[in-house]
């Protein structure tokens, strides 16, 4: 057997250090936790497959959100603008008549003239009403002055006024529907916090999943843990590979939930396009890829910040 | 390394009891006493792994009895462990559970430099040979001596020992105690407990004995006294 002898430790250059610490610290640190995570890819899929299932869900849900969200804007932009409908052969004079009325009103902030033709070039642009256009010898869309009233409590009177005008249409005056747009709002809110609800429901669920996970990871490994705390390893070095485990789960959940999430919404909205109606307002390929990209994001947040806490919670130190 | 008033207890039944010592840089001492005397929590309490109900314990300095769980690392790596059960890490090879007791203290040893001193460790405790094999394919006092290796790689201040030779037969016990004699030469503290009577006869060095929790006497090196219990444990 050979003696023992003095170790003598040479001091490394400044930047060699440096790349000797983050090597090292990659090695422990980001390499363990994917070696092990494989290593356990058995006990670990059932926590990605539903963490998966509940970040795709939670996009959907997002996005569906932000549509209703943009919906909100939309109608409440809309709700004090009120559409007089022309009938056709009105005359110049009685149309004009009818403007400087409404326009001498001061509960009416503005008063636009929409012609035939316009109001066609504008249905155009609206999804399914380009066919219902097609579908007629003329054009089927009227003109109108479209008033936009101060208040939305002036809705009411404006339309009452303008009703048994000679210029309007007797049949179908004007755009304002009485009580419309507050059910409108009850509505959007009532989805509103059921989204809420599911959402953190969804959250608390990918949490607590993810928290098993790991303690059942710690639990599987606890020996290798604890010689690991005996030889003097630091916390970070014990506990660290633990959370990257998590997040490299949440990032794979969250990457798979993402592309299904994005792919969902573009075929949502290719199957919209041939529709009569829009999709979702306002979801459009960005704003699909940047739903996407959230979701890898808080994949990784939930995987991480979910193996912090079990950590914490099942590590001795 | 000292103990001061040191009492731990379970509940109400006391595992130390009022202990004090203090032990000298390069000093080799034998822990003795019968199966639950107190000779782990003794250790225990060095390492850390348990907190003095009362009094105190100074390691190397550090006052390991109040010491914060967050500290707890900087002490065990002025520590070196050798236990009954050696618990290497069972995924890595001899050289790289040597290189991990050295690189968990100090991260800015390259991986090269902590092999080619893990290489050096295992060498000095005859296994220079058998760096690449992984724990289960080493024979039990092959594993103890590399559980040595890792313990001695960081030249500690203090080494204590479980149970070193519990496990091994005579000749390899030998073997391990003439590594822990050299390795207290470079002035480290090293602590042994053990139940070996045929040891610690022989190499008549100071013996510390604990009789349910309390410390009973405190032999000094040069002779061995009275251990009739010790043989009555070992038969």
């Amino acid at each position: 057997m050979a003696g023992l002898g003095i170790i003598v430790k040479n001091a490394l250059p400044r930047a060699a250090m440096a790349r000797t610490v983050v090597g090292n610290t990659f090695r422990y640190l980001l390499f363990g936790a994917a070696r092990n995570w494989f290593r356990n890819i058995g006990s670990i899929a059932p926590a990605l497959g539903s963490m998966t299932l509940l970040l795709l869900m939670a996009g959907v849900a997002g996005l569906a959100g932000f549509a209703i969200s943009n919906l909100e804007h939309v109608e409440s932009a809309q709700a004090s603008l009120l559409h007089v409908y022309i009938r056709d052969g009105a005359s110049s004079g009685d149309i004009l008549s009818l403007w400087h009325r409404l326009a001498a009103d001061p509960r009416v902030a503005s008063v636009v003239i929409v012609t035939k033709q316009e109001a066609l070039q504008r249905a155009e642009s609206i999804p399914g009403l380009p066919q219902i256009a097609s579908a007629s010898e003329s054009n089927p869309f009227p003109a109108s002055l479209d008033v936009q009233v101060k208040t939305i409590n002036d809705m009411a009177a404006i339309a009452t006024m303008v009703r048994t005008d000679t210029a309007v249409d007797p049949v179908n005056p004007s755009s304002y529907d009485q009580g419309a747009y507050q059910r409108i709002q009850t509505v959007i809110f009532g989805i509103a916090v059921v989204g809420l609800v599911f959402l953190a429901v969804l959250a608390f669920v990918a949490v607590a999943v993810t928290i098993n996970s790991v303690r059942a990871a710690i639990h599987s490994r606890r020996d290798e843990v604890t010689i690991m705390q005996l030889v003097g390893a630091p916390r970070w070095m014990v506990r660290g590979p633990f959370v990257v485990e998590g997040a490299i789960t949440g990032a794979l959940a969250g990457a798979a939930a993402g592309l299904a999430t994005f792919g969902l919404t573009l075929a949502g909205i290719s199957a919209g396009a041939g529709t009569f109606t829009s999709f979702a307002p306002g979801v459009t390929v960005s704003v699909a890829a940047i739903a996407a990209v959230i979701v890898l994001a808080t994949g990784v947040g939930l995987g991480s910040g979910s193996s912090l806490v079990s950590v914490r919670r099942h590590l001795e130190s | 390394m000292e103990f001061s008033g040191v009492t731990r207890a379970y509940g109400t039944r006391l595992a130390l009891d009022d202990v004090s010592l203090s032990l000298e840089p390069g000093e080799l001492t034998f822990l003795v006493g019968p199966s639950g005397a107190g000779k782990t929590t003794f250790l225990k309490l060095i390492n850390r792994e348990l907190r003095p109900t009362k009094g105190e314990v100074w390691v190397d300095g550090i006052a390991a009895h109040s010491l914060k769980a967050s500290h707890v690392a900087d002490l065990r790596r002025r520590v070196g462990v050798v236990f009954q059960d050696y618990k290497l890490l069972p995924r890595l090879t001899a050289k790289e559970n040597v290189a991990f007791g050295l690189q968990v203290g100090d991260l800015r040893i390259s991986n090269g430099e902590a092999m080619d001193r893990a290489l050096d460790a295992l060498e000095a405790v005859g296994l220079g040979d058998r760096g690449g094999s992984f724990p289960h394919q080493l024979s039990g006092g092959q594993q103890q001596r590399v559980a040595v290796a890792r313990a001695m790689i960081t030249q500690p201040r203090v080494l204590i020992a479980d149970e070193p030779t519990g496990n091994l037969d005579m000749e390899i016990a030998w073997q391990i105690m003439a590594l822990l004699e050299n390795i207290a030469t470079f002035g480290t503290t090293v602590l042994v407990a053990t139940h070996n009577v045929e040891i610690v006869r022989r190499l008549q060095r100071r013996i510390l004995t604990l009789v349910e929790g309390r410390l009973v006497r405190d032999q000094p090196a040069g002779g061995i006294g009275r251990m009739a219990w010790l043989a009555s444990a070992s038969s």
